[in-house]
């Protein structure tokens, strides 16, 4: 039996982007960025989501029903989430961490851990990896070319929303991240932690509604305030999570980062009966190979990035054809695509004898950065919506604007019925 | 748009911006809105007519400056 290898630090660098969401919008729709802008709930859209600084200055705040939000912000400017696209951003952020360090966890869609053990030997001193973690982020936010091997391309996100936090363990590290001005880094060096957490406010703890309250009504508001009660006495009020609580504010947990082992490559083969040169033949197999190989348990999790088709031919020749998806996808049709326009365009150059696709690089699935695509249902909304994106190009490009716009309820116990629901641009 | 009342301030003729006026056959509900008065202020007189040819139309006149609307869903 084989054993999957745990990659895991006690060393941890907190990556935090806040609202991230909100600025992949903003990155892809630079007009937004002078507007006050909200993103509606994915789940619940007659609530706000994620409010940009302008809208905030109005006084719009995450949660607020849209009507509210509106009355407060007239000008203000909704957006239709689009989880597909956060995620697919987040792919590339991780991916971008991933060039820094192989142990990186993401936590929720822009907030990962990046794993620091060892990396001293690549860079130096914390404040070099710190410096080379934002440096990939920098070169992925401009995408220049760069002499540093971490740069990366396409992640349109400006480096000052980057906070970066150092410490020992998840905790400290997010605790400092989220000290961290925009742009900078917050590093807690070891042993340092005890008198680092205890002058932070309780709000950086997990904490529900009701502990939190309870705790300020007990003129707790700080960590070292927590941290100074007896811990059983912490425990016997707020039971078990008041163990962890009082744990996490004295410096006691240093939970590691853990990453995970990406797949080695995935191959399904098919060798045929007699040689096969017709190319419909051709393309059904590589679809029933795809199938195959996307079946595979070590997949799980994963989406493929690189996949690459093999052809033995006859008189010892062979054909290769390999595609590099720009969104990594478990889709079938969407792996399959560019393998089967490579075909169509030089196809082998003799009968087939064995053919092989191979899945030879792979990107971090949904389940894996839990966001929005998890489940069934979220994914046939998501595909839905791929389907209306496609659709809405259609038009855009024959009409020249986009005449697109998405029905949400505002007021629907308002009197006059043209409150009760408002437009907001659908723009694919 | 357009509307011809009877003396008790109901519609008799409804015309639109394109066509012929059409006749108003019944009036069904009548209601009335007042609203946002602490800004700015809206006030409505909803009727409910069928007209001609069976159609159903909810008209409302802006009592402020005595205009006709219709009301789309």
């Amino acid at each position: 039996m084989t054993r999957t290898p745990r990659l895991t630090s006690d060393g941890a660098a907190c990556c935090w982007i806040p609202l991230f969401a909100l600025r992949c919008e903003t990155a892809r729709r630079p007009e937004l960025a002078a507007l006050p802008v909200a993103l509606v709930g994915s789940d619940d859209t007659r609530r706000v989501w994620q409010v940009s600084p302008l809208a905030r200055h109005a006084g719009v705040k995450s949660g607020m029903t849209v009507s509210q939000a509106i009355g407060l912000c007239p000008a203000l400017k909704l957006c239709e989430p689009d989880p597909v696209h956060y995620d697919a951003q987040f792919s590339r952020l991780l991916a971008a961490l991933g060039q820094v360090s192989p142990v990186i966890e993401p936590a929720e869609l822009g907030r990962a851990y990046v794993g620091t053990d060892g990396l001293e030997g690549l860079y130096g001193a914390p404040e070099k990896i710190v410096e080379a973690i934002k440096c990939g982020m920098r070169n992925a936010e401009c995408g220049i070319e760069s002499e540093s091997p971490l740069a990366h391309s396409a992640f349109n996100i400006p480096h000052s929303a980057f906070r970066v936090g150092w410490g020992i363990g998840k905790f400290v590290s997010w605790v400092a991240a989220s000290r961290a001005t925009p742009g900078g880094a917050v590093i807690v060096r070891s042993g340092e932690e005890g008198r680092f957490l205890a002058a932070q406010p309780l709000a950086v703890l997990p904490l529900d509604p009701d502990t939190y309250r309870r705790l300020r009504q007990l003129d707790v508001r700080t960590l070292g305030a927590l941290a100074a009660l007896p811990e059983e006495a912490v425990v016997s009020q707020f039971g078990r999570a008041g163990r962890r609580l009082w744990r996490l504010a004295a410096g006691r947990v240093a939970e590691p980062v853990v990453g995970r082992v990406a797949p080695e490559p995935i191959v399904a083969a098919l060798t045929f009966f007699s040689p096969v040169c017709e190319r419909d033949l051709l393309v059904h197999a590589i679809d029933k190979l795809i199938d195959r190989a996307l079946g595979d348990p070590r997949r799980s999790g994963w989406r493929v990035q690189v996949v690459r088709v093999r052809a033995e031919l006859e008189h010892a020749a062979s054909w290769l054809a390999e595609a590099t998806l720009k969104e990594p996808s478990a889709d079938r049709e969407r792996i399959a695509a560019p393998l089967k326009t490579q075909l169509e365009r030089s196809p082998p150059a003799g009968a087939v004898e064995r053919l092989e696709v191979e899945f030879t690089a792979f990107a971090a699935g949904a389940t894996e950065l839990q966001l929005f695509a998890r489940d069934a249902q979220a994914a046939a909304r998501a595909g839905r919506r791929r389907a209306l994106r496609t659709a809405a190009q259609e038009i855009k490009l024959r009409l020249k604007r986009s005449l697109l716009y998405h029905v949400i309820e505002v007021q629907p116990w308002s009197r006059l019925p043209e409150r009760r629901y408002a437009l907001i641009d659908y723009e694919p | 748009m357009e509307v011809e009342l009877d003396e008790d301030g109901m519609p008799t003729i409804v015309k639109r911006e394109t066509g012929n006026g059409k006749r108003v056959e019944t009036i069904g509900e009548v209601w009335r809105v007042d609203d946002e008065w602490w800004r700015q202020p809206i006030v409505r007189r909803y009727v409910e007519v069928v007209l001609e040819g069976g159609g159903r139309v909810v008209l409302f006149e802006d009592v402020i400056t005595r205009e006709w609307w219709v009301q789309k869903p």
